[in-house]
C-alpha cells in the first residue's frame, strides 16, 4: 500500500475530449500492426503477404529470440507488408476474413494462483501478450530469461485526452486482472505493484489480491509507468521493473481464463479536427480513420496516442496496440501580427507572461495547434523544468545538456535511465527555446539500448 | 493580416538557401518573426509547444524597464535644474525634455552601435538574430551617467556584444551579462567619464561640452553613495551627511538624486521587479538571495562600526562624534585616522536606495543566462553577490559602486555553483538508487 501525491507536472487543457459512452462501431475490413511500436523488437515477418493467418497466429516474431512473437488480432489474410525509409517495416496489414481462432489452454482462477513461471511465460509467448509488457528502464520488450525486480500494472492515465480506467475497465473485467495479478506475479521475485488514481471508486480495482496496491494523484506525468516505478520501487543495479497497463493485463488476464486473445479494443476519437470526439468499440489494430469518424475538411496531423509522446501516422495505419487513442489536429496555424509583444487572451501558457494565465479557469480547454509558436535557439533556462519532472533527484537541464552533448556517461549518473518519455516531452513542451529534448532523449536511449544489449 | 502573410511568401523565396540575397536570411528573418508569429510547425517529438518563446521574454523584460526609463528621462533633467538652482521653476515637462534631451542619443546609440554588431555576427554565421540584445541593448545606457560621450557608449557596447557574448556562440551560450561588461568595458577604460563626482548630472552642461549655465555654489555633483564614502565626512554619521545634502530616505526611493540613467528611482525599479515576478520572467530566488546576503553582510559592517567607533571615541577620550570639536588638531587628526568611513554605518535600508543596488539586483543578477540555473544555485549565487556588493561598497571605497563588479564576478562562479548543486543531487540519486537497499 502506497499513496503518492505528485505536485510537479502540467496537465495541458487541449480541446477535443471525448465523451458519451463508448459506440460500437464493428470490425473495420482490414487492420494493421506497426512493429514499432514495440521497442527493442526487431521484427522478423512469420506471414508473407497473401498468407492466410487465424487470429492468435504470428505475424511476426522478434528476430533476436523468436519465441517473442506479435499475434494477428483477427483472422485473415495478410495483404500487405508496408515499408518506410531503409525498408524498415511500418505496418502488417491484414484483411479481415472468418472468425478462426488460435485456442490455448483455459485456466481457472484457482489454478492460476499457483501457475509455475516457466509454465505462465510459455502461455504468454505462444499468446503473443508478452510484448504487452515494457521494461523500465528503456522501455522496451521485457527479455523472457531474466526475473525482473517488480511488476507494475498502470491503471491511471493522465496523459492529454488519454482514456483511462473509467473508461476502459469496468466491473466486467475484475476476473481478468485478477487472473494477471497470478499470472504475473509467477513471473517476478519481487512485488506486483496495481496503481490506480487516488479516491477512484472503479469496481475493477476492489478486492483484489496479490498485488501491492499503489495510488497516485496529480497533474501528468502522475499516471506514467515510469514515474509511477520511480516512485514505488526505482530499478536498482542492472535489474528492470517491467511494467504493464491495467487494460493490456486484462488482455493477458482473458488469454488465460478463456484461452483466447481478447483483440477487442475501446479507443477514443479525440481532438479538434474531428466532427465528433467520441469513444468506439472496435478490434485492436483498426484503422484510425475507421477509429475517427467524420473528419473536419482540411489538413490535419493523426497521432497516435497522445500529443505528448504519440507517433505521427497517416490515416490509415493502424490505430495501434498499447494507446488507447486517435488524435487529430488540425495542421493549420495560425499567424499573429506581432504576437510576442501582446497581452494575449485567450491562449494557454503554462507561463505567467500571457494575460490568459490569470484568467483561466480549471476546466476551460483550448485549441492547441502544431505550431513552434518560435524560433530554435540556446537553451536558456527561464523556469526551472523541474517544474514538470516528478522524478526525484534530477536536474532535468543539466541531465538534457549532457544527453545533448553526447556525454552518455555524465548523463547515466545524472538519471538518463529515471527520466521518463512523458517528463521529457513536457520538458520540450514548456521550453521557450523550443528544443526538442524528447528527441534528444529517445534517439540517447536506443543508443544506450543498443550498446548495453 | 493574410495581405502581409502573402507578401512575406512572395519574397521569401529571394532569402532562403538559393535565393538572389541568401545572404540576408537572418534579417527577412527578423523583419517577419518581427511582424507575424512564426509558422514553423512541430516536426519530430511534442506535437503542440506552449506559445512562449524568447521574443516574449526579452520583450517582458523591455516592458518591465519602462517604468525606471522614463523616470530616468524626468530625473536628469531635473538634476540639471536642482544643480543649477532653478528646480523649483522647472515644470515636469521641461526635465523629461531637457533628460531625453541627454539620455535618448545615449539609448539609440546603444541599439544602433551594438545592433549593427549583432547583424554582422547574424549574417556571417548564418544564424537567427537574437533578440536578446532588444535587452542589453536598453540595460546598457541605463547603467551609464547622462553625459557619458557618445563614442564611448558605441565602444561599450560592441565590445559588450562581440567579447560578453558573440565570440561565446550568441545568447545563452555566453559566461557573463553583455549589459555588465560593456559598462565594465567603460569603467575600466574611460574611468573619468563613469566615475567621480563630476559626471552624474548635466547641470552647468552643454551637449557639446561648453559652458552651460552656471551652478549654485552648493552644488558638488556627489552621488549619495560618494557622499557617504568621503574621507573628509568621518565625523558624521552617514544619514546625517545624506540629510545634509538634502536627501532623506524616501527622496532617495523615490529617486531625486543624481546616479546612472535607470538605476536612480527604487520605486520604479521596484513595479518593473512587480511585473518580472508576477509575469514569472525573473528569478524571485536571485532576487531575495541578493537582499538576504547584502543586508546580511551589512549588519555585520554596521556591528564592526559602531564597535570601531566606541573604541576610536574612548581612545581620544570624548563621549560623541559631536564632541571632537573640542579636541585639539593632533587630537583630532588621530580620532579621523581610527574612525572608519560613515558608509560602514549605513543600514542597509539605506543600501538598498542608494547606487544601482536595486537596478543590478532586478535586472542585472537576474539574467537567465549568466545567472545560476537550479533552484538552491540561484539562492545562492544571488545571496553572493548581495555579500560582495556590501563588501565592495563598504571595504574598498576606491570603487564606491560594487554592484556592478559583484554581478559579473559571480557570473564567473555561477557555472561552479551550479556543478555543486548537480553534483548533490546526483550523490542524492546515487545513495538512494543504491543497489543493496
Amino acid at each position: 500500500m502506497g499513496q503518492h501525491r505528485i505536485k510537479k507536472g502540467l496537465n495541458i487543457p487541449i480541446a477535443g475530449g471525448a465523451s458519451g459512452s463508448v459506440e460500437d462501431i464493428g470490425t473495420p475490413r482490414e487492420i494493421s500492426i506497426d512493429p514499432r511500436e514495440f521497442k527493442g523488437l526487431i521484427p522478423r515477418l512469420a506471414a508473407r503477404e497473401g498468407e492466410v493467418v487465424k487470429k492468435g497466429e504470428t505475424l511476426f516474431f522478434h528476430k533476436f529470440n523468436q519465441e517473442i512473437r506479435v499475434v494477428s488480432p483477427v483472422s485473415g489474410r495478410v495483404k500487405e507488408v508496408r515499408r518506410g525509409a531503409r525498408r524498415v517495416i511500418t505496418d502488417v496489414v491484414v484483411e479481415v476474413d472468418g472468425e478462426a481462432s488460435v485456442a490455448h489452454k483455459a485456466w481457472t482462477l484457482g489454478e492460476l494462483e499457483k501457475i509455475e513461471r516457466e509454465t505462465a511465460k510459455e502461455q504468454m509467448l505462444r499468446g503473443g501478450v508478452w510484448p504487452l509488457m515494457q521494461t523500465r528502464p528503456l522501455d522496451q520488450i521485457a527479455d523472457p530469461e531474466t526475473v525482473p525486480q517488480g511488476i507494475l500494472i498502470g491503471g491511471y492515465e493522465t496523459g492529454p485526452l488519454q482514456p483511462g480506467a473509467d473508461v476502459l475497465l469496468g466491473e466486467g473485467d475484475k476476473e481478468a486482472l485478477q487472473a494477471a495479478i497470478w499470472v504475473l506475479r509467477s513471473l517476478t521475485d519481487g512485488k506486483v505493484y496495481l496503481t490506480h488514481e487516488e479516491g477512484s471508486s472503479n469496481p475493477v480495482f476492489s478486492g483484489l489480491s496479490g498485488a501491492d496496491i499503489h495510488t497516485f494523484s496529480g497533474p501528468h506525468p502522475a499516471g506514467d509507468m515510469g514515474v509511477q516505478v520511480n516512485h514505488i520501487s526505482p530499478p536498482r543495479g542492472n535489474r528492470k521493473v517491467w511494467c504493464i497497463r491495467a487494460w493490456d493485463a486484462v488482455v493477458l488476464g482473458r488469454l488465460f481464463l478463456s484461452g483466447e486473445l481478447d483483440a477487442s479494443r475501446v479507443y477514443a476519437a479525440v481532438g479538434t479536427g474531428l466532427g465528433a470526439p467520441r469513444y468506439v468499440r472496435t478490434v485492436m489494430g483498426a484503422p484510425a480513420a475507421f477509429v475517427a469518424g467524420s473528419v473536419k475538411p482540411g489538413d490535419a496531423r493523426w497521432i497516435r496516442g497522445s500529443i505528448l509522446t504519440g507517433a505521427k501516422i497517416s490515416a490509415d495505419s493502424g490505430a495501434g496496440v498499447f494507446p488507447r487513442a486517435v488524435h487529430v489536429i488540425p495542421e493549420d496555424v495560425e499567424r499573429e501580427l506581432m504576437g510576442w509583444a501582446l497581452p494575449k487572451f485567450g491562449k494557454y501558457s503554462f507561463y505567467r507572461a500571457f494575460l490568459s494565465g490569470f484568467t483561466r479557469s480549471g476546466t476551460k480547454t483550448y485549441d492547441l495547434r502544431p505550431g513552434l509558436f518560435g524560433g530554435h535557439r540556446a537553451i536558456i533556462p527561464l523556469k526551472s523544468f523541474r517544474a514538470v519532472v516528478p522524478t526525484p533527484d534530477i536536474e532535468p537541464l543539466y541531465l538534457f545538456k549532457s544527453i545533448i552533448a553526447g556525454d552518455l556517461e555524465g548523463a547515466i549518473k545524472l538519471g538518463l535511465l529515471d527520466i521518463t518519455m512523458e517528463e521529457a516531452a513536457l520538458c520540450s513542451y514548456i521550453d521557450p527555446a523550443k528544443t526538442d529534448f524528447d528527441v534528444y532523449l529517445s534517439t540517447t536511449l536506443d543508443t544506450y539500448a543498443k550498446e548495453a544489449s | 493580416m493574410t495581405a502581409l502573410t502573402q507578401a512575406f511568401h512572395k519574397v521569401r523565396h529571394n532569402f532562403v538557401d538559393g535565393g538572389k540575397y541568401e545572404w540576408a536570411f537572418p534579417l527577412y528573418e527578423l523583419v517577419e518573426t518581427f511582424l507575424l508569429t512564426p509558422d514553423e510547425r512541430t516536426k519530430k517529438g511534442v506535437h503542440v509547444r506552449d506559445p512562449m518563446d524568447l521574443k516574449r521574454l526579452m520583450i517582458f523584460v523591455i516592458y518591465a524597464l519602462i517604468p525606471a526609463t522614463l523616470y530616468g528621462m524626468y530625473n536628469v533633467g531635473y538634476q540639471g535644474f536642482v544643480g543649477e538652482g532653478t528646480a523649483e521653476t522647472a515644470s515636469i515637462l521641461d526635465c523629461i525634455l531637457r533628460g531625453s534631451g541627454w539620455m535618448l542619443p545615449v539609448i539609440i546609440t546603444s541599439y544602433a552601435a551594438g545592433g549593427f554588431a549583432e547583424m554582422i555576427f547574424a549574417v556571417v554565421r548564418k544564424h537567427e538574430i537574437n533578440e536578446g540584445f532588444l535587452v542589453t541593448g536598453l540595460l546598457y545606457p541605463l547603467t551609464l551617467p547622462p553625459t557619458i560621450p557618445l563614442w564611448m557608449v558605441a565602444m561599450g557596447v560592441f565590445f559588450g556584444v562581440v567579447i560578453g557574448k558573440e565570440v561565446f556562440g550568441g545568447v545563452g551560450m555566453n559566461i557573463l551579462n553583455p549589459a555588465l561588461t560593456a559598462r565594465a568595458f567603460v569603467f575600466f577604460t574611460y574611468p573619468s567619464a563613469i566615475s567621480g563626482a563630476k559626471v552624474w548630472d548635466i547641470a552647468g552642461k552643454t551637449w557639446f561640452g561648453g559652458e552651460g549655465e552656471a551652478v549654485t555654489a552648493a552644488y558638488t555633483g556627489a552621488t549619495p553613495l560618494l557622499a557617504v564614502a568621503d574621507k573628509g565626512e568621518k565625523l558624521n554619521g552617514a544619514v546625517d551627511i545624506l540629510a545634509r545634502e538634502g536627501w532623506q530616505w524616501s527622496d532617495m526611493a523615490m529617486g531625486f538624486i543624481p546616479g546612472s540613467i535607470g538605476e536612480t528611482s527604487t520605486l520604479a525599479i521596484v513595479a518593473g521587479a512587480l511585473f518580472l515576478i508576477i509575469t514569472g520572467i525573473a528569478s524571485w530566488r536571485t532576487m531575495a538571495g541578493m537582499l538576504v546576503g547584502m543586508v546580511a553582510m551589512v549588519f555585520v559592517f554596521n556591528g564592526v562600526y559602531d564597535s570601531m567607533v566606541a573604541s576610536a571615541l574612548s581612545d581620544a577620550g570624548i563621549q560623541t562624534l559631536a564632541d571632537a570639536s573640542t579636541l585639539g588638531d593632533a587630537q583630532r587628526e588621530a580620532l579621523m585616522n581610527n574612525l572608519p568611513l560613515p558608509i560602514m554605518g549605513l543600514s542597509p535600508l539605506y543600501h538598498l536606495v542608494i547606487g544601482s543596488f536595486a537596478f543590478g539586483l532586478v535586472f542585472m543578477a537576474t539574467d537567465p543566462v549568466s545567472s545560476a540555473s537550479t533552484q538552491l544555485g540561484r539562492w545562492i549565487y544571488g545571496a553572493l553577490i548581495g555579500v560582495l556588493v556590501a563588501i565592495i561598497r563598504i571595504a574598498n571605497p576606491a570603487y564606491p559602486e560594487g554592484v556592478m563588479l559583484a554581478i559579473l564576478f559571480m557570473n564567473v562562479f555561477a557555472p561552479l555553483i551550479d556543478y555543486y548543486v548537480v553534483q548533490g543531487t546526483t550523490r542524492r540519486r546515487a545513495v538512494r538508487l543504491a543497489e543493496t537497499a
